[in-house]
């Protein structure tokens, strides 16, 4: 492009990168929320092995960067075993795989919460381990995690912005573009950090609001 | 397909140095955020409606904005309105506002704890404000909130990999330079996480420690 | 002198001081009783300016508490101990009692800690002036909160139930210090549930009921039948705390 000045059309594109952005941080949630309740129940069944790799993997996703482990997807994956591995790919395996470790964390810490004698006083009941799972605790643990798990999507919303250093052309990345070409950063960066910030509020808000509605359904629990 | 991390050795000596950069920029970054933290805690306790509603404003935008936009936003901003500063004071700049945000929070709830019979004891021995603040309000507060900065640190340390993007040395920044020399970016980059990884716990080690030596003095305070 | 004047105070609705009036001349000491809820610790809390009044008058040697101007002086003649001790908790016995006078009277440290040493050594814990208030006994706590109200050499000593959180053990270890005070000549308006101790060390007692200063006598007639104990409200009160 060899205009310097805004044009029109670079609200398209900001439009289309905050698509970007907001396509993949539903998919890569949706993964992480899948994978992370799964670790959970490994944890709950204490799957020999599988139970300690959980612990390990998370805790080490947990505990390093997310721009690390977008390298390492990225850049060390295709080296490493050979495979090809696009921007967009790599972005879905790390991001999902950063959320489940958190989601993990908010699951066990949830199911925690509910108690051990709870769980067991369901199993005098005669239900089984699964039953116990389905019945009694995971409604209870998700009413008790949409707080902690809103927090974690606003957060995770705003690490899909590293993203852009790996080339996906997000939010972030649209933005580096338009600050190459227009030369006019205080603009660019504050446009795109006011839409960063309407989606987060977006996602708090809409938490807030799910969790009002879960409380009100579990209120009589609330002893 | 074989994991061999001795083509790593050659380059330790490299990587060190980014990780002493990265804990300069880091430690540096946390008494700038401690600092910031603390006025943005005392304009949030304070009775200026002013104060309160500037500083809840700063705390929003900054922990809602992505930290790679707001890197951005000083790192092509700044020298627009005539402040050439390199990456390495970029970086801590930036760092250091991003924390303040997360270590007020810390910080003000530290303050809200403080037990208003003390603060009344200060007052009728006749202390003036600024030095029931410095002397009593603050070092109470920063004891108790210990913890709580120690995650702000360890967020920090994390998140620092960020400023590799800003053309900065540090650890990350040293790792692709590495990836990139050795072809290894598998090797490299999985060491890397186990590197930050252990580079947190120790940190979250020394934190423990420090918040049992400062509460010691603090404990059993019953009335 | 210490004068209130016909002071009124409401928490919302419910009315703690309903017009109460009281002299304390330097020298004496007045021992303030009542049941709880008399407003008896209001009425320190007035007098030491954490209390706003709704009506009334106090001066402390003519400062009047209620002019912000006139406050710091006021506060600076009267020392207040304290229910629950309130200790600064990051700094040490000898620290608590140094920061006053340093940062107000504007003392040097060496004068100060060296008074605050001799005062420590006065209350029996010389040998505890580097230990945290969470290291000391209550008891202990407490002597040091009492240093800490005289190392600002106030006139008027303010004492809200100082031995209410003890033990009675270590309420007569405080209690051995007060009586050491009064007896040199130290002022003292004390609020208290000691009933025995009161009568032994106060020159008046005055009697609160329901924010009314029902009896201000002086201490040898307000336990005589024909003095405080004429009134039915002071009797039941006595009888009920020495059977307690």
């Amino acid at each position: 492009m060899r205009f310097a000045e805004f044009t029109p059309f670079d609200l398209v594109l900001l439009a289309q990168g905050l698509g970007v952005t907001i396509g993949l941080f539903l998919v890569t949630s949706l993964i992480g929320l899948l994978v992370g309740v799964l670790w959970g129940v490994v944890r709950f069944y204490r799957v020999p092995i599988l139970m300690q790799l959980v612990t390990f993997v998370s805790e080490i996703l947990k505990n390093s960067p997310v721009l690390v482990q977008l390298f390492l997807v990225f850049f060390g994956f295709p080296a490493f075993f050979h495979l090809n591995v696009t921007p967009v790919q790599a972005a879905i395996v790390t991001l999902s795989a950063n959320t489940a470790a958190f989601v993990y964390v908010i699951a066990v810490s949830s199911i925690e919460s509910i108690g051990r004698d709870q769980i067991e006083a369901a199993r005098v009941f005669g239900l089984s381990r699964w039953q116990v799972l389905r019945l009694v605790i995971a409604p209870q643990a998700a009413a008790f995690s949409i707080g902690p798990l809103t927090a974690l999507l606003v957060n995770q919303l705003q690490v899909t912005s590293l993203i852009s250093v790996i080339g996906v052309m997000d939010l972030a990345k649209i933005g580096a573009t338009l600050n190459l070409r227009t030369l006019k950063p205080f603009v660019v960066w504050t446009a795109v950090g006011i839409l960063y910030y309407l989606t987060a509020k977006l996602v708090a808000t809409l938490g807030a609001r799910l969790e009002r509605r879960l409380r009100a359904h579990s209120a009589f629990r609330c002893l | 397909m074989r994991l061999d991390l001795t083509i790593l050795v050659p380059h330790l000596g490299f990587l060190a140095e980014g990780a002493l950069l990265t804990l300069e920029a880091c430690v540096l970054a946390l008494a700038g955020s401690v600092a910031l933290g603390m006025l943005v805690a005392v304009a949030r306790t304070s009775a200026s409606k002013w104060a309160n509603r500037l500083a809840f404003v700063y705390v929003d935008l900054f922990r809602n904005i992505p930290f790679i936009v707001q890197l951005f936003f000083f790192y092509y901003g700044l020298p627009e309105i005539g402040i050439y500063i390199d990456a390495f004071a970029t970086g801590v700049v930036a760092l250091s506002i991003a924390g303040g945000a997360y270590a007020s929070d810390a910080i003000r709830a530290g303050i809200l704890a403080i037990d208003n019979g003390i603060l009344e004891a200060a007052e009728v021995s006749g202390l003036s404000r600024r030095v029931t603040f410095t002397h009593i309000v603050l070092p109470i507060a920063l004891r108790t909130s210990v913890r709580p900065l120690g995650s702000v640190l360890i967020n920090m340390i994390l998140t620092s990999s960020v400023l590799s993007t800003i053309t900065l040395n540090e650890l990350t920044g040293n790792a692709r330079i590495v990836a990139s020399d050795t072809f290894r970016p598998f090797e490299v980059y999985v060491v890397l996480l186990v590197v930050y990884a252990a580079l947190t716990y120790l940190v979250s080690l020394g934190i423990t420690l420090l918040h049992r030596r400062l509460n010691r003095d603090l404990q059993g305070q019953v009335s | 002198m210490l004068k209130v004047e016909n002071v009124k105070k409401a928490f919302g609705p419910a009315t703690v001081l309903d017009g109460v009036d009281l002299t304390v001349n330097p020298g004496e000491v007045v021992s303030i009783l009542g049941s709880s809820g008399s407003g008896k610790s209001t009425l320190i809390r007035c007098i030491n300016g954490l209390e706003k009044l709704d009506a009334g008058r106090i001066t402390v040697d003519d400062f009047d508490v209620s002019r912000p101007k006139e406050l710091a002086e006021a506060r600076k003649r009267s020392g207040t101990v304290f229910q629950l001790f309130n200790l600064y908790p990051h700094l040490t016995a000898l620290h608590n009692i140094t920061l006053a006078p340093i940062e107000v009277l504007k003392r040097s440290r060496a004068e100060a800690e060296a008074e605050g040493r001799a005062l420590l050594a006065s209350v029996g814990m010389g040998d505890r002036a580097d230990a945290y208030p969470a290291q000391l006994s209550g008891g202990q706590r407490q002597r040091v909160g009492i240093c800490r109200a005289l190392a600002m050499k106030p006139r008027y000593l303010l004492l809200d139930e100082v031995t209410s959180a003890l033990d009675p053990e270590m309420t007569a270890e405080v209690l051995a210090i007060l009586a050491r005070l009064a007896a040199s000549g130290t002022t003292m308006v004390f609020v208290t549930h000691e009933i025995e101790f009161a009568r032994q060390i106060s020159h008046r007692i005055v009697f609160l009921e329901k924010g009314v200063l029902l009896v201000d006598l002086p201490t040898k007639q307000f336990f005589s039948a024909d003095g405080g104990l004429a009134q039915p409200r002071v009797a039941q009160f006595l009888s009920k705390m020495r059977k307690d």
